[in-house]
């Protein structure tokens, strides 16, 4: 009789006891071989030579190529042992040897495919583009590495092959293994041994060792130098696994029991869906996890299908399993063969109906074995044990339905989740009822098809995890991310800079892509701007105001045929519906490309549908910081004020209904292509909208001075903004035609905007947008109000910075202190309020005395706090400069 | 049975207000293995019985041929906690292994 030894690394050892076991051949009940014994001492000898295989790095450190290129050498090992291996698992198991014949050919391409898989397809590391952290920028990468020791247990119905589904994956992926395979077939695992050794798979990478799991289980799930658990087996034996692993969070892969529905529909091909459910519970016996041993049958073709399937089955020929001729092998044990009879039995009592087998057989020729006829019971109901239990032999029930969701709610009831199959002849109908069913595989018109690259595995009870495929050599690793910073300076981390008194971020990135076209008849450069992007479809988005005054008609006329359409239905602080609905247009136009001829709102407006007309969905999808990865919708803005300068930030400012606030979209993406300043287009803007929006352009170029992100491009811009708009605002007022004034106000509010969109602003806009949300203030006399009131609270961080303002602001500052130079720029910007009619307090726009507390308290978690020169974390300091403001 | 089992499966009873025999079954954990457990249940006529500190065990006589004599034990530890059946013939390799609760055979379908 053959002598098996225990593979520990390297070597074929005996047992540290001394003791051994047989093996039987189960169709004859004969011994087969002596096996080495293992015991705890050989589990903890094998964990230690695969935790030093594993720290030494001679196979974890190879290249994914270098290991792949050895597996391969395994491979080809394994399949010079094909003749052996194949009667060996037959003899071993009770596999019929028209299975086992396959056993090693299926193995080999499943190392192979997985070593391609590893070497082509494996995302060993993934750059992330985008990190979702706006406050952290730098290189954001994964690298995928192996988990360290794996625990292999592997199961008697498939010993050899399923032993493969966790070497393969462990190995390539560089993690060292102890394979433990079931003690009734431990044979074929341990020539797999002999092929690695063979093949040269250095010393404890790979080590099997043979003993009973009760005496085993214990030390392989709980030793602290084990990573991982692989276990295919019981639902119990699993749970008890898990928690053992539990003790030192080892990664665990399941794949446990089934009690898998194969459902019939009435327009099932009979022929096809007689011998798919026949294949499904019989094949090997029935001792396969994913068996459809519960086939539901629709009643209206129960009663042909039934008698189908009781002669087909009785034709079924069971013999000794290394005869060619077999269909049917003997069942492995005869521990299983009687638990195959005790259900049979129960089924009985429960009240199924017996309608063929239900008994032992005798083999011709054979003494012994433990073989038993293909049984089917009908009439059973999914409530009985037979329906909810594994029984893991030739035993099926049949189970009537009258409607797919009937059929589908009777597979659902089962505590397990691991495979099924529907039969039916219309495709649509079956992937319906398959998409129903809460369970890891379905088979359409098929049964029992495992594909290297198809993973497999449970819901529910039935494990967790997968084998094959991508998503098994995802198991046999573990995710680092690494992140290097982008700028390694603690003065430019903002996010140090919390256990830290000092706020400013030195560092910076200026990127203003807008191609800016600016002076009399600029407009007509609009012509080779969309063409120049590549586009022909441009549709033109305004406000009514605006397109009441002929404006978009100007650029309609510019644009001459590439024009495909004025969408003026665009409201003052528009809210997400506002850009779905004008996005659906422009989808509808087939635009692409954006022409926004308007203020804030209507850019703001269209930069939400340049993003989400390129990516789809609704613009609620985007509203994140730095998200997108490509160039969004071409998008040519034309200001008719001046102004918010979104004609160049990255910022578009949308209303949340269900947020109840102002949302932002934040990404350097949506800054328009082209930025065309035409002072025609804001010489009928009237006085008090001249006057308001020039204030928030000039809060845009104060705030982006005294943010914690200002730097000194930012500042340049923001200062000769402030010049302009204090130069030239006035003469605007008071001459609304005054061309060359209202161009150096559009380069104001471009520059401002400039200037805030790299440096942000701070408390005021955070205000700001409060009392816009809550009180329609419009956003730039709410800006005007607040400005000079919040310089003030700022002053003590800021002071340097305003004393530059109040020079910009024409203030002489010769022989003043340096904060009262400070104090200066905030007067200055009142005087120039009052000076063209800006509104000076918030009771004059409507705001209720009432509502500054709950204002004040919105006002604080806005997003522009953030950057707010001085910290701003108490509501009551925000609530006292909204009543200097009242 | 082991110290703390008749006391686990009185408290056991106690707490679900019952008083019936306990049956020694086998069932089929799922793939590859079945095990012994603990149920309540009714004798059948053809049942070997025991009774044992109080208590009633009942198992088919079938499966007393495959399994042997059992041995039950409790343990309550870290976690686990719940019965421990092995028999003289074992029914697997993991027997012994997995901790069970008492089942109670609702769903034995008459």
């Amino acid at each position: 009789m053959e002598q098996y030894k225990l593979f520990i690394n390297g070597e074929f050892v005996d047992a540290d006891s001394g003791k051994t076991f047989e093996t039987i051949d189960p169709g004859t009940e004969a011994p087969i071989a002596t096996v080495a014994q293992a015991g705890k001492a050989d589990a903890e000898e094998a964990i230690a030579a695969a935790r030093k295989a594993f720290d030494r790095g001679d196979w974890s450190g190879l290249t994914p190529a270098a290991r792949a290129a050895k597996v391969q050498d395994f491979a080809d090992q394994i399949t010079r042992q094909g003749l052996r291996l194949a009667f060996t698992e037959s003899m071993n198991s009770g596999q019929v040897i028209s299975l086992a014949r396959f056993m090693p050919l299926i193995s080999v391409t499943l190392l192979r495919n997985l070593s391609l898989a590893a070497v082509t397809k494996f995302p060993w590391e993934e750059e992330i583009p985008v990190s979702g952290n706006a406050f952290a920028p730098g290189r954001e990468f994964i690298r995928r590495e192996p988990v360290g020791v794996c625990v292999g247990i592997s199961p008697w119905n498939y010993p050899m092959y399923i032993a493969c589904w966790k070497i393969a994956p462990a190995l390539l992926m560089g993690n060292t293994m102890v394979l433990k395979p079931a003690s009734y077939t431990p044979l074929t695992a341990l020539i797999v041994a002999e092929a690695a050794k063979a093949a040269g798979i250095p010393d404890g990478v790979f080590n099997v060792i043979a003993g009973p799991g009760r005496e085993l289980g214990e030390i392989l799930c709980t030793h602290p130098d084990v990573d991982k658990i692989a276990f295919t087996g019981s639902t119990e034996v699993g749970r008890e696994i898990m928690r053992m692993a539990a003790g030192t969070i080892k990664k665990v892969t399941l794949e446990l029991g089934g009690k898998s529905a194969n459902i019939i529909l009435d327009d099932a091909d009979m022929e096809l869906a007689v011998e798919g459910a026949l294949f499904s519970n019989f094949f090997h016996q029935g001792q396969v996890c994913s068996s459809g041993s519960r086939v539901l049958v629709s009643s209206k073709i129960h009663d042909e299908f039934l008698d189908k399937m009781i002669k087909r089955a009785e034709s079924i020929r069971i013999g000794y399993q290394m005869d060619q001729t077999s269909h049917m092998g003997p069942l492995v044990s005869k521990q299983q063969l009687a638990t195959v009879e005790r259900y049979v039995k129960l089924g009985k009592e429960e009240g199924a109906e017996l309608i063929t087998g239900g008994k032992r057989v005798e083999v011709k020729g054979i003494k012994g074995g433990f073989y038993y006829a293909p049984t089917i019971f009908a009439n059973v109901n999914n409530k009985m044990r037979i329906a909810q239990e594994e029984i893991f032999g030739p035993v099926l029930c049949i189970i009537k339905y009258d409607s797919d969701e009937e059929a589908i709610a009777i597979a659902n009831d089962s505590v397990y989740g691991l495979a099924g199959g529907v039969f039916s002849t219309n495709i649509a109908r079956a992937e319906r009822v398959a998409r129903g069913v809460r369970t890891g595989t379905m088979w359409i018109n098929n049964y029992h098809i495992f594909s290297d690259y198809c993973p497999f595995g449970g819901y529910k009870q039935s494990g967790v995890g997968r084998e094959f495929g991508l998503e098994s050599l995802r198991e046999y690793t573990q995710i680092k991310r690494i992140h290097v910073s982008a700028i390694a300076d603690h003065k430019s981390n903002m996010t140090f800079q919390i256990m830290s008194d000092y706020k400013k971020v030195e560092g910076f990135s200026y990127n203003c892509p807008t191609a800016v076209i600016a002076g009399h008849g600029a407009l007509s450069s609009i012509y080779k701007a969309v063409a120049d992007l590549g586009c022909r479809r441009a549709l033109i988005f305004t406000d009514s105001g605006v397109n009441k005054a002929g404006l978009a008609q100007l650029v309609k006329d510019a644009l001459v045929d590439f024009c495909v359409g004025i969408y003026d239905n665009i409201s003052p602080d528009p809210d997400l519906e506002t850009v779905d609905v004008a996005t659906a247009v422009a989808r509808e136009l087939k635009a692409d490309c954006i022409v926004s001829v308007g203020g804030g709102s209507v850019i703001d407006t269209a930069k939400g549908v340049c993003v989400t007309l390129k990516n789809g969905g609704k613009v609620n999808d985007y509203l994140n910081f730095l998200v997108l990865t490509e160039p969004q919708t071409p998008h040519i803005a034309i200001p008719t004020t001046a102004g918010t300068g979104s004609e160049v930030t990255n910022i578009a400012v949308l209303t949340s209904k269900g947020a109840g606030r102002k949302l932002f979209i934040i990404d350097t993406r949506i800054m328009p292509n082209v930025a065309i300043l035409d002072p025609r287009f804001t010489m009928t803007l009237p006085k008090d909208l001249t006057v308001t929006t020039a204030m928030d352009a000039m809060t845009h170029a104060i705030e982006a001075m005294m943010s914690t992100l200002a730097n000194q491009i930012c500042d340049g811009l923001a200062l000769h903004a402030i010049r302009l708009i204090n130069e030239n605002l006035p003469l605007v007022v008071a001459d609304g035609s005054n061309e060359k004034a209202r161009l150096s106000m559009q380069l104001a509010a471009t520059m401002a905007g400039w200037a805030f969109t790299i440096a942000q602003v701070g408390l005021v806009h955070g205000m700001a947008h409060t009392i816009g949300t809550l009180h329609h203030v419009p956003h730039g006399v709410a800006c005007g109000i607040v400005l000079p009131k919040v310089m003030r609270y700022n002053v003590d961080h800021v002071a340097d910075k305003l004393a530059l303002v109040a020079q910009a602001l024409g203030i002489n500052t010769a022989g003043m202190k340096e904060h009262d130079v400070a104090l200066a720029a905030a007067d200055a910007v009142e005087s120039l309020m009052k000076k063209v009619g800006h509104p000076m307090r918030l009771r004059d726009v409507g705001v209720p005395e009432e509502n500054l507390a709950i204002c004040a308290f919105h006002a604080i978690a806005d997003t522009a706090v953030i950057f707010n020169g001085r910290p701003v974390s108490d509501p009551n300091e925000v609530l006292q400069i909204y009543r200097q403001a009242y | 049975m082991e110290p703390g089992v008749s006391q686990a499966i009185r408290s056991f009873l106690a707490d679900k207000g019952i008083q019936q025999p306990i049956r020694i079954d086998l069932y089929f954990s799922g793939c590859c293995d079945s095990s012994l457990y603990l149920c309540v249940d009714t004798i059948f006529e053809t049942d070997l019985t025991l009774e044992l500190d109080g208590l009633t065990f009942v198992i088919n006589p079938e499966i007393y041929q495959v399994v042997g004599e059992v041995t039950i034990s409790y343990v309550d530890e870290m976690g686990r906690k719940g019965f421990v059946l092995t028999s003289s013939k074992p029914v697997g390799e993991w027997d012994g292994f997995g901790v069970s609760d008492i089942k109670i055979q609702a769903n034995l379908y008459v």
